[in-house]
């Protein structure tokens, strides 16, 4: 592969140009793959070398210090207390003994059923006084998996404020040795609001997203390697237990499964997949054009009651989308009100199969998006249009560009390039659209081919809806679900990296400023 | 009112990038320093360490003799103007002069005295119920120094506060500058990249480029003396004219140049301080600023010859640019008033020039240091 | 004589082609009508539909036509026998409760990592993107769980319902961060220098510059609860005086029960619109604003 100077690619024609950034983009592949791995690797060096960094640190401290950092090593917070930071001090200690206790009092009970998930399950067992069975409930893997989790969290929480503990020990005695003051309580205070005001500020949020974001998808992320589902709850029916790649091996198998059904599961998931990724490009480009065509045709020169036409469409986003999805789905049912007035008419004699036929169904849903995304895109849109400067319009029409020309040559450019990192998040937002397919056809018409396959599988039903069908009814089959929600990210990451790779709004940020 | 100390400051980006290296300085109490330099020299960066807007990578700043790294900005007393004046735009301009006041708890009455007097001097006491965006240029940064003044700080920092202005107002805006240090009597700290600013508003000028300090002297000092090829050449416009040449030592112990042929004594304070300096006859690169080179004739012996480019009609004088047999471009600066009309008129494109300079005016720098040979 | 011969052969075609482009403009610009009123239609019949339905009482299920035979308000009044009341007041409480909460939250997040330089400000960007392509659906499953054991599910659904809503809205930020990046940073540090500390800084200089995103960031907060389907249908599991407006709608569309509710739906869907809607319209500018700005920033 030659690489030409710039000037020698100037003198290529069209074609050989395009040709050339093609070869360019694929040469560049495997040193970008490459590029990947020397990141990785790098960043387990800087690890690697970080911890043996602190550990030196730890050591030191502990062989330098005085006699109130050594005893800072065992009893938390004893070297502020003791140098008179109390406030620190009594955190310290505070959370020093609330660990000790919650280890001795649960943790450790957590952690060492973590790796069985439980021994004993529900026990039923004949009651002589009641003259019945009952069952005797035992241990819980649910709870074993989640506070196990939490409790792994708990103790790297400490380790953490364990090592925070020790650097204080050193810096207080730097800090005295060089006849300088400490912090005392007041002004950690006041550094709350102050130069820590960022600390204080992000304590609530990232408390929220660990507890309700981080720590639900870790324990997801390992339910993917068990048998969690509607028959072994953990509690009441069975416990449930690790179980490896099982579960893996049964989404990515080709095999057809025994029980009904003429497909297998690698096959349902190829094909929702593949509808996924349809749903998402043209739910994503058709509400993209279309919404900058009507933009564009409201801001025209010339065109009165802008405002109107903007309002019209604005008032439509205010109305929830349940509602509108919902009444539209059934205006298009077989007995809906279009269905209906076709036939009062006499122009149609039989049904059109909106909902019944797979294609229809697609189409219909893929329109009705259109009729959903419109009015946001059109807002998008029109901010953006606004803002690319009129001299580079009339510096083309100086130039002898018509209209069309000015479209393709400056406004579609310039468009693309300020909302490329928006197009990815909505393709994205879009593969994961569940209210507009779930509320619209709840996935139908159905698939009987992949009757086999955890839900009921539709035509239109996304891997998202998918995966909330998995986890309805009484199968539950929850461990599919995880499965199917970490193939999702697989995917959403591999769209976003390569995209994000090839956007030039990243690559080149000052092109268009 | 207090002195600023600087010792081994240094600033590091996380990128690793060192943008201020080992940076020391003392500045007296009531000095007004002018840090100079071209963009990215560190020089803001420097300032905004003096504020405590930056973190200190290395190295301690003293206000009045007490070490401020680890205060935040507002514990430092300190009063800045900013580059885009940053008025708070939903206050008027009498609460963005009374924000500072008020965060102290002054009590209302004494606001209102300190900022209509500030008003007052700066000539805005009519737009005092106004919003900054009705605000010219000009009025704004009368407002942000307002907005400093009344602080009655130590130390007054100022982050190129003129050059969002126009030339005429920026003019207008520096004399003004000149008159309020009268007034207000305290320590200035002023940073521009603009070497006219800093020659006339300061008692000492700071050069920096790369975040290495270039030089530290008086206007005069460096205008006369500088110490290297870069502060030569940054400091006087139009820009000193550079010539490769050889330094010889004639028989007599006396020093000449030979640039472009012409034989050069070096004569008066500069021989002297040669001499001083034991120069010895090396390859050098000499500076001589356009307002000293002379137009002269071809039966001098100091003559060069050479031929007319540009010729810029500035008013009170001529940028002549010319370059030499051997295509040296170099620029001359004749005063108007020396020549008749008709010698003007003849100055044209492609007309053939004799020009030459005095000893007494020349500037010596070492060929491969670029340092004036003077403090060798 | 010759030369003015001259000039107005030189002048006609100009002329004419301007006529043309006079001509050609009028018609686009009549074509662009016709679609735009054509485009207002199709947006509004079917909101048009629901309004009209609503007020029908010939039938409670679909029909071929959509002016009403017969007036009156009885599927509103219909709807108070009914749960959606309950469903209403859950609503209402977890949409305002959220909108406060995960403004403050919105805020808090957007403004420290637009403003704030601190060790781990970029991997914790960088750590959210990538915790944010998790479909969030799945973590239902386990939260669900959770709030079961914790009593807050079924009829106390609201709590639960906020606690989920606001838990994670810190990863909403970006817009919000978008806007806090236009205000200059040198009037923080100008505040800085005047004596303020970061608080202040924030209560007197970039919340009230910062009205337009407040506004969009509560009106967005509380228009996400009020139109929620499937967390709420998570967490009410299937116990009626824990649901919400959509997922009790939702239930009357079903096949057995759509044939007797399916007028009472309209009905409900305009007394839920009809707030939001106004709200919205004199929030718009706002709105707007934010939309725009947000989608520029990424």
């Amino acid at each position: 592969m030659t690489k030409y100077s710039d000037l020698e690619y100037l003198k290529l024609s069209k074609g050989e140009k395009l040709l050339y950034k093609i070869t360019q983009f694929f040469c560049a592949i495997p040193r970008k793959i490459l590029g990947l791995f020397v990141a990785l690797w790098n960043l387990i060096k800087k690890t690697g070398s970080a911890i043996g960094r602190e550990a030196k640190d730890i050591i030191f401290t502990f062989i330098h210090g005085d006699w109130k950092t050594k005893i800072s090593f065992f009893v938390m917070g004893f070297g502020n207390l003791a140098r008179g930071q109390i406030l620190r001090g009594l955190l310290f200690l505070f959370f020093q003994i609330i660990f000790i206790g919650y280890m001795i009092l649960a943790g450790g009970y957590w952690l060492s059923m973590l790796p069985s998930l439980g021994k004993v399950g529900p026990v039923e067992e004949y009651d002589y006084i009641f003259d019945a069975y009952v069952t005797t409930y035992n241990d819980n893997s649910f709870k074993i998996l989640l506070y196990g989790v939490l409790t792994i969290f708990f103790v790297i929480a400490f380790i953490y404020t364990w090592r925070v503990n020790v650097r204080q020990n050193k810096l207080a005695e730097q800090i005295l040795k060089s006849g300088k003051k400490l912090k005392s309580g007041k002004d950690d205070l006041r550094s709350m609001v102050d130069d820590h005001f960022h600390t204080t500020l992000l304590a609530l949020p990232m408390t929220g997203i660990l507890i309700f974001t981080v720590l639900p998808i870790v324990f997801m992320i390992l339910v993917a390697f068990t048998n969690y589902d509607g028959a072994h709850d953990g509690y009441y029916s069975n416990l449930f237990t690790w179980v490896g790649l099982d579960n893996f091996n049964t989404m990515l198998n080709w095999s057809v499964s025994t029980s009904g059904g003429s497909q297998s599961y690698a096959a349902t998931f190829g094909e929702i997949l593949s509808w996924t990724l349809m749903w998402a490009f043209f739910a994503t480009f058709t509400n993209y054009f279309l919404g900058m065509f009507v933009a564009m045709a409201i801001n025209k020169k010339g065109i009165r009651l802008k405002k109107l036409w903007r309002t019209v469409l604005v008032m439509t986003i205010a109305i929830p989308q349940f509602i509108s999805l919902l009444y539209v789905s059934k205006m298009f049912a077989k007995n809906g009100i279009i269905n209906g007035f076709l036939m009062n008419m006499g122009w149609i004699t039989e049904a059109l199969p909106f909902w019944e036929d797979p294609t229809w169904a697609r189409i219909t849903v893929i329109l009705t998006n259109v009729w959903i995304g419109i009015p946001y895109l059109m807002l998008i849109t029109t901010g953006i249009l606004m803002n690319i400067p009129a001299d580079l319009y009339e510096s083309a029409r100086i130039d002898g560009a018509n209209p069309w020309q000015q479209y393709t040559k400056i406004t579609l450019p310039y468009m693309l390039f300020v909302t490329g990192p928006y197009l990815l998040t909505s393709f994205t937002g879009n593969m994961n659209n569940f209210n507009v397919i779930y509320l619209l056809t709840g996935g139908a018409p159905t698939n009987s081919a992949a009757s086999s396959a955890a839900g009921s599988v539709g035509y239109t039903d996304l891997l998202i809806t998918w995966l909330f069908k998995i986890t309805q009814g009484a199968e539950s089959q929850y461990y599919l679900a995880s499965v199917v929600g970490i193939l999702v990210f697989v995917v959403v990451a591999l769209i976003s990296l390569v995209v994000y790779n090839v956007l030039p709004s990243i690559k080149n940020e000052e092109d268009f400023q | 009112m207090a002195s600023v100390k600087l010792t081994d400051v240094k600033k590091i980006y996380d990128n690793n990038v060192t943008a201020v290296h080992d940076f020391n300085l003392e500045i007296a109490d009531k000095e007004f320093v002018v840090f100079v330099g071209p963009s990215g020299c560190g020089k803001s960066t420097t300032l905004r360490m003096i504020a405590g807007l930056e973190d200190i990578s290395a190295g301690t700043v003293e206000i009045d003799g007490v070490v401020v790294n680890d205060l935040q900005p507002k514990d430092r007393d300190i009063a800045m103007v900013f580059q885009n004046y940053a008025l708070y735009p939903h206050m008027t301009v009498y609460d963005n002069i009374a924000f500072s006041l008020r965060l102290k708890k002054m009590p209302e009455d004494q606001v209102y005295e300190k900022v209509t007097s500030a008003a007052e001097i700066l000539g805005i006491t009519e737009y005092l119920t106004r919003k900054p965006r009705a605000l010219s240029g000009g009025q704004r940064q009368r407002v942000a120094i307002g907005r400093a003044m009344v602080r009655d700080s130590k130390v007054f920092l100022m982050d190129e506060p003129l050059s969002n202005l126009d030339a005429k107002l920026r003019n207008q805006m520096r004399a003004e500058i000149i008159l309020l240090r009268q007034k207000l009597d305290t320590t200035f700290v002023y940073v521009t990249h603009d070497q006219t600013e800093a020659m006339t508003l300061g008692d000492r000028i700071v050069i920096m480029r790369d975040g290495i300090i270039e030089q530290v002297g008086t206007p005069t000092e460096v205008f006369e003396k500088p110490r290297n090829l870069f502060v030569a050449e940054f400091i006087g416009a139009p820009k000193m004219n550079l010539i490769s040449t050889r330094l010889e030592k004639g028989a007599d112990g006396s020093f000449h140049v030979t640039p472009f042929g012409a034989h050069i004594k070096v004569d008066g304070e500069k021989g002297q301080e040669l001499k001083h300096a034991g120069a010895k006859p090396q390859e050098i690169v000499l500076g001589v600023r356009p307002e000293h080179i002379v137009l002269s004739n071809a039966n001098n012996a100091a003559a060069i010859p050479c031929t007319l480019e540009v010729n810029e009609m500035m008013g009170s004088e001529l940028h002549l640019h010319v370059y030499t047999e051997d295509g040296t471009r170099l620029i001359v600066r004749v005063p108007t008033i020396n020549l008749t009309l008709q010698e003007r008129s003849e100055l044209v494109y492609g007309k053939k020039l004799y020009i030459t300079f005095e000893g007494k005016v020349m500037h010596f720098f070492d060929k491969e240091s670029g340092v004036n040979l003077i403090y060798n | 004589m010759s030369e003015k011969i001259l000039l107005e052969q030189n002048a006609s075609p100009i002329q004419k082609r301007h006529m043309g482009l006079k001509a050609t403009r009028a018609l686009s610009n009549t074509a662009i009508y016709a679609l735009l009123i054509a485009i207002s239609i199709i947006w509004l019949v079917p909101f048009v539909c629901i309004l009209l339905q609503s007020f029908r009482v010939e039938s409670t299920w679909q029909v071929g036509y959509v002016i009403p035979q017969k007036w009156g308000f009885d599927n509103y009044v219909n709807l108070f026998q009914t749960d959606f009341p309950r469903w209403y007041t859950n609503t209402f409480i977890a949409a305002l409760v959220t909108a406060v909460l995960q403004t403050v939250i919105v805020l808090c997040m957007s403004y420290t990592l637009s403003r704030f330089r601190f060790k781990m400000r970029k991997p914790l960007m960088q750590f959210m993107l990538i915790l944010g392509m998790f479909p969030g659906m799945l973590t239902m499953i386990i939260l669900y769980r959770v709030l079961k054991d914790l009593g807050m599910t079924q009829a106390n659904a609201v709590p639960g319902l906020i606690l989920v809503y606001i838990a994670s809205s810190g990863m909403g930020y970006y817009v919000s961060k978008g806007f806090f990046d236009t205000i200059p940073k040198s009037l923080d540090e100008a505040a800085r220098v005047d004596g303020a500390t970061r608080f202040q800084v924030l209560k007197k200089i970039i919340l009230p510059l910062s009205k337009p995103i407040v506004i969009y960031t509560i009106l967005t907060a509380f228009m996400g609860p009020w139109g929620d389907y499937v967390f709420a249908q998570y967490i009410s599991f299937g116990t009626s005086s824990g649901m919400n407006v959509a997922v009790g709608l939702y239930r009357w569309l079903n096949k057995d029960q759509i044939a007797n509710c399916y007028t009472m739906f309209c009905a409900g869907g305009v007394l839920v619109a009809i707030p939001v809607t106004v709200l919205f319209m004199c929030l718009q500018k706002y709105y707007v604003e934010g939309v725009t700005g947000g989608a520029v920033k990424g």
